[in-house]
């Protein structure tokens, strides 16, 4: 099993009474909350911590993006792909992912992604996801059209690396007549692409139809299996085999040279799973996003709101793993006993985890976890 | 006359329409919440006028129009439902988005209807405030900032007084769906629709709460120096659903105003 290593890029540097006093971080804790000085080093911090990753061995570098929210300050996952093609050496670099439905020039993406991977030698890792509520409001794209756009923007990009241009697109939500990508990926056809799930039935069978890795994010097992039955049954219907490699989770995770310490670092894991999804239910799923099987599923998916739970609570369902690197790889064997699963996406850095405590998990986790795991 | 429940095929689209009443036709247009039926005003609007109250494609109980993409859609739909329901020049008259509706039915094609009756109508940008973004809150607070008082309103036990049905919260999302399908993007209005407004010579009735929450009352003044031949009424201790909130007193604007003989409109179109 690989591991990958993933930061939000958190900008937790405000008062927790002052962001109590709004509905939700997401959309509605004002601006002025955002300290400049701190963000402009927090970037190198991060950034820092990425390159250190990948000497360390991780597999892959996750990165993300998402939009007026303090849980996380990469607004541009292209931008940070770009940087880490170029300072980072060996490591695979997962972008997982662009948010296609609100992207308004799919040509455009599509030369980007290219361009990074281009620069750093065939490394991209092509994640593709529909985004939460939150970003629909930032954008204002009609969350009626998010599984339409995401389809169809995915198509587009696939076309701009696969097709010969010129051509020209006339779909319902994007229109381009001179299509002519001077930027194609090093990765023939294309790199890789990932899918994340959270709760849609019908991503998990989209992406199992087309072969991509899928990713369930934070969910419980018995709620991952049933989602891998689906992407195993999109599989089934494309004739496709389903192995280890098809297959990826996400959870959070850090190690310390002592049990304490890491269960002390495995607390700022909490806060993404509380206060940053604290908030009206229209925030993060606005109306029409979800298809009705896919609002059904997301209940039964979600039983307990993580933001409801102790941190004893989410240690124990596998959503944070902290220890010492020993218990650790008794804990990633299980999840992968649990899921036969071929990829581990560890969010590895939160909240108020300081450079230090970050620093030392990642050397940990090079040093013994993941060549432990290597031969799971 | 008690109301029928007609269902009627406009372009290959299954309209559920309450019809009943007597005398000249007159469509009712709803808004984002729905058909509420045969309620209050409408039967005392019946008595003077044949009522004649669709379910908007992809709301309640009506077929499914995944190809809309905006309220110029359902006014294009509704010219072409006057014309397979033989209404023949019918008074309109909208709520909310149905009074959008309304606007651009009239901008289009003034001479297929007779009065028009803008109620707290969408369709304009405020000149000053904002309309309430409708998707951004839970539909049980959204009740609460429609009204002005639910203690005053007759028929609120009957309408909110009780948690919905499994049948009745599926059609209220279905609502929510196909409202955000229709006026996501520019929200709630058209900046297009004011130029065309000085076409419509028809005599035009503006209604509106003075309490509104979710479209400001500026609005009604807007429509009132855009139409030429309107006239604006406010209702004290109203909020933004004066057929609901005022049944009785709506509905005697309502008839009067499309009861009094028309003194100008007719010769433009």
């Amino acid at each position: 099993m690989k591991l990958y290593y993933f930061s939000e890029m958190p900008h937790h540097e405000f008062p927790d009474a002052e962001g109590d006093k709004y509905p939700s971080l997401r959309l509605e804790l004002p601006n002025r909350f955002f300290d400049r000085e701190k963000a402009a080093a927090n970037y190198q911090r991060y950034l820092d911590e990425y390159e250190f990753a990948d000497q360390a061995g991780f597999e892959g570098l996750m990165i993300n993006e998402h939009h007026s929210t303090p849980s996380c300050s990469n607004v541009g996952v292209n931008m940070s792909a770009a940087i880490l093609a170029r300072t980072t050496r060996r490591a695979k670099i997962l972008l997982l992912g662009n948010i296609l439905p609100i992207e308004e020039n799919p040509v455009k993406m599509a030369e980007q992604i290219a361009m990074a991977d281009l620069i750093s030698g065939g490394r991209v890792l092509s994640g593709f996801v529909r985004g939460v509520g939150v970003e629909t409001w930032w954008s204002n794209v009609n969350p009626i059209h998010n599984r339409e756009r995401f389809e169809e923007c995915h198509d587009l990009i696939l076309k701009c690396w696969t097709e010969p241009g010129p051509f020209r697109w006339e779909g319902r939500h994007y229109h381009f007549r001179h299509v002519n990508p001077w930027c194609l990926p090093l990765q023939k056809p294309h790199p890789p692409i990932w899918i994340p799930g959270t709760a849609s039935p019908e991503t998990a069978i989209w992406a199992g139809q087309r072969g991509y890795t899928y990713v369930p994010f934070l969910v419980p097992f018995d709620i991952a299996r049933e989602l891998f039955d689906y992407y195993r049954q999109g599989a089934a219907e494309a004739g496709r085999a389903v192995t280890p490699d098809n297959l990826g989770f996400l959870i959070c995770a850090v190690t310390a040279d002592t049990k304490a310490k890491a269960i002390e670092a495995g607390r700022h894991f909490v806060w993404r799973m509380g206060p940053t999804l604290r908030g009206p239910v229209e925030y993060f799923s606005p109306v029409g996003m979800r298809s009705r099987a896919g609002a059904q599923f997301a209940l039964k998916a979600r039983p307990r709101a993580l933001s409801s739970m102790s941190y004893d609570e989410l240690c124990d369902g596998h959503f944070i793993i902290a220890g010492t690197p020993d218990e650790v790889i008794e804990r990633f064997a299980r999840v992968q006993r649990e899921l036969g699963i071929g990829h581990l996406l560890l969010e590895a850095q939160e909240s108020r985890m300081d450079h230090p405590t970050t620093m030392r998990s990642i050397e940990l986790m090079g040093e013994k976890v993941i060549p432990a795991v290597a031969t799971l | 006359m008690p109301p029928r429940e007609e269902t009627i095929s406009v372009g290959g689209i299954a309209v559920h329409t309450w019809v009943g009443g007597q005398g000249d036709p007159l469509l009712v247009l709803h808004g984002a919440g729905g058909n509420r039926g045969w309620r209050r005003w409408i039967e005392r609007v019946a008595e003077r006028f044949t009522v004649w109250a669709p379910t908007h494609p992809g709301f309640g109980r009506s077929g499914d129009a995944d190809w809309m993409e905006g309220i110029d859609d359902l006014a294009r739909f509704y010219l072409w439902f006057i014309d397979a329901a033989r209404l023949r020049r019918p008074h309109v008259l909208g709520h909310s988005i149905g009074g959008w509706i309304a606007a651009e039915m009239a901008v289009m094609s003034p001479a297929s209807m007779d009065k028009v009756v803008l109620v707290a109508p969408t369709g304009l940008k405020p000149e000053t405030g904002e309309i309430l973004d409708v998707f951004y809150y839970p539909p049980a607070q959204l009740v609460q900032m429609n009204v002005h008082d639910p203690k005053t309103i007759p028929e609120w036990d009957e309408l909110f007084g009780r948690p919905p049905t499994p049948a009745e919260l599926e059609i209220a999302v279905r609502n929510r769906e196909m409202t955000a399908r229709l006026t996501w993007k520019p929200y709630m209005h058209n900046p297009r629709l004011g130029p065309f407004l000085p076409r419509v010579t028809n005599p035009a009735l503006i209604v509106w709460g003075r309490e509104d929450r979710v479209v400001p009352a500026v609005c009604g003044e807007q429509y009132r120096r855009l139409l030429p031949n309107a006239t604006l009424t406010v209702l004290d201790r109203c909020g933004h659903l004066p057929p609901i909130e005022q049944p009785d007193a709506f509905a005697r604007l309502v008839v009067d105003f499309l009861s009094a003989p028309a003194a100008t409109g007719s010769s433009s179109r």
